[in-house]
């Protein structure tokens, strides 16, 4: 078990609105993000001495910019000691966060800003980027040559999930309705118009039992975060963000290697990180599970035990993760709704966790949320990463 | 619909992967089995992924499986397989514990294709260089 628990905390938020920016220079998404962390913090810049960019996937000259410290000179910085990219596609969030946290709580850094920017929507076209994403992470040798690319992979964890459950079509749409009527509260979010399951389930097939509406697309956007040990948290602020628990497990690269695409690594990861938080799920108010696809969300809710497995598609159909509901889910409307901006897709999904419970989060604020947890996953859905968030240290 | 169409993408192979591409030339799927603790390792590896032996031998699949989940891809595909819309994309499990694949079902219609459906391989020309496994109802 980790020695981080209640150690380290978050103490600012930035983010610019995920959209398409076509004429906007792509490190302002970073910057942008950064120079609102840092104001959110109150803190003087000087503060920070550990930049942590994670990686932008549309451009390698742009990533090279972030990886030779644009950003730490962008914004003046004068007291960074390092700035080391921290990548774990989708699952940067998480491994960023608590990296971040082991240097500050082994004193090698004091005060970390995590930063991620990238252009996605308007970087690449839409051919590109599927083309793109046909063969990141995709095994080169033994899945490429069969037309594997992320809607396929989506859908067949889908088809086995339905066969396996029963879980309906309907049922699975309501995820985009859940998830869309939190970004309907969601300035930053790309889709706010409301959604309904009609609408999804007459979308474009893409590879059954996949439609277009239950695929994320690609934006441009940012994100950041600005951690430092909880000592110095409570000076900075009355409502620092303590990590009270983090789980993860890695399960496979290449996609057809997995034994069990209904279930991955999730129970475990989330075992590891409740017992690291010493908190239940009956104890959290905000889920933040990662989606990019329905699927991806059902099983993370299901198998962080949120529910018995089968039951999320009617969790979600009935309203108990809508604004109001038992358990909010992806309040802020998640990739399906916010829209995905690479690694930032689960960036923004931390990001929304520590905004939730600064009480920051405006119309679609969760009253008195104290303990949140997030997820991230990366690649192929390779790993299950599980973080768990409160505004105090459970005794 | 005369837009020059994108070659497929052909393998990248591992040098340690070469006897199972040149199995499927001959119409064999292998798959790798420690000689020490038994394992059947797919795909192939440089040492066992139970006891880490170094002592791998290659052994011939039944090439009967069955489908243990599959998608059929009716759009947006990668640009390459654009021309090939519907196809099915499945993972097949085959009879020998532990292995595993993602290929593609064909002789059948893509709709046919049910989660558990026994299946066995057939193997399709990509170019000169390469044979692909692919998979095919099987009917006993």
């Amino acid at each position: 078990m980790s020695e981080l628990r209640g150690k380290i905390a978050v103490v600012g938020i930035g983010e610019v609105p995920t959209g398409r920016y076509p004429d906007t220079g792509t490190i302002f998404h970073a910057i942008e993000s950064a120079k609102q962390a840092i104001r959110d913090a109150g803190i003087n810049k000087e503060e920070i001495d550990y930049v942590m960019p994670t990686a932008a996937l549309y451009s390698p000259a742009f990533n090279t910019e972030l990886v030779t410290c644009r950003v730490a000179e962008e914004l003046g910085l004068k007291n960074v000691s390092k700035n080391c990219q921290v990548f774990a596609g989708g699952s940067s969030s998480t491994c960023g966060l608590e990296l971040a946290g082991s240097l500050i709580n082994s004193k090698a850094a004091s005060t970390v800003l995590f930063v991620h920017a990238d252009r996605l929507g308007t970087g690449v076209d839409l051919q590109a980027g599927i083309d793109l994403f046909a063969t990141s992470g995709i095994s080169a040798e033994w899945e490429v040559p069969f037309g594997q690319h992320y809607s396929a992979i989506a859908a067949m964890a889908t088809t086995r999930y339905k066969y396996e459950t029963g879980t309906t079509d309907e049922q699975l749409a309501s995820v985009c309705v859940s998830n869309r009527k939190w970004a309907e509260l969601n300035p930053n979010a790309f889709f706010r118009k409301p959604l309904t399951i009609d609408e999804v389930l007459s979308s474009k097939m893409l590879s059954t039992p996949l439609h277009a509406k239950m695929s994320n697309m690609l934006f441009d956007g940012g994100a950041a975060f600005i951690v430092t040990s909880a000592e110095r948290a409570r000076d900075i602020t009355d409502k620092p963000v303590y990590l009270l628990g983090e789980g993860g497990t890695v399960t496979h690269f290449v996609y057809s290697q997995e034994r069990d695409v209904s279930r991955f690594g999730w129970a475990k990861a989330g075992r590891k990180a409740f017992a690291e938080a010493g908190l239940t799920p009956k104890d959290i108010d905000i889920a933040e599970i990662y989606d990019s696809y329905p699927i991806f969300q059902i099983i993370g809710f299901e198998e962080l035990g949120f529910c018995e497995r089968g039951q999320a598609g009617e969790i979600f159909l009935r309203g108990d993760t809508w604004p109001g509901g038992k358990i909010p889910t992806t309040t802020n409307g998640g990739m399906l709704s916010q829209g995905h901006t690479g690694a930032g897709g689960a960036v923004a999904l931390l990001v929304e966790s520590f905004r939730q419970l600064m009480g920051k989060a405006g119309e679609r604020q969760v009253p008195g949320a104290r303990f949140a947890v997030e997820t991230a996953t990366g690649g192929t859905y390779m790993d299950a990463q599980v973080t768990i968030l409160g505004t105090e240290i459970p005794s | 619909m005369d837009a020059p169409v994108k070659p497929k993408p052909v393998p990248v192979v591992n040098p340690w992967a070469r006897p199972f591409w040149e199995g499927t030339k001959q119409g064999k799927l292998l798959y790798q089995k420690c000689k020490d603790c038994g394992t059947n390792v797919f795909y192939p590896r440089i040492a066992c992924i139970s006891c880490f032996s170094d002592n791998l031998e290659w052994v011939e699949s039944s090439g009967k499986g069955t489908v243990y989940t599959y998608t059929v891809v009716k759009s947006n595909s990668p640009t390459a397989f654009l021309p090939d819309l519907p196809y099915v994309i499945a993972i097949v499990k085959l009879e020998e514990d532990g292995v595993q694949m993602l290929s593609n079902i064909v002789g059948c219609d893509p709709d046919e294709v049910r989660c558990d459906m026994p299946v066995e391989v057939t193997f399709e020309k990509l170019n000169d260089e390469f044979v692909l496994p692919k998979f095919k109802p099987f009917r006993s």
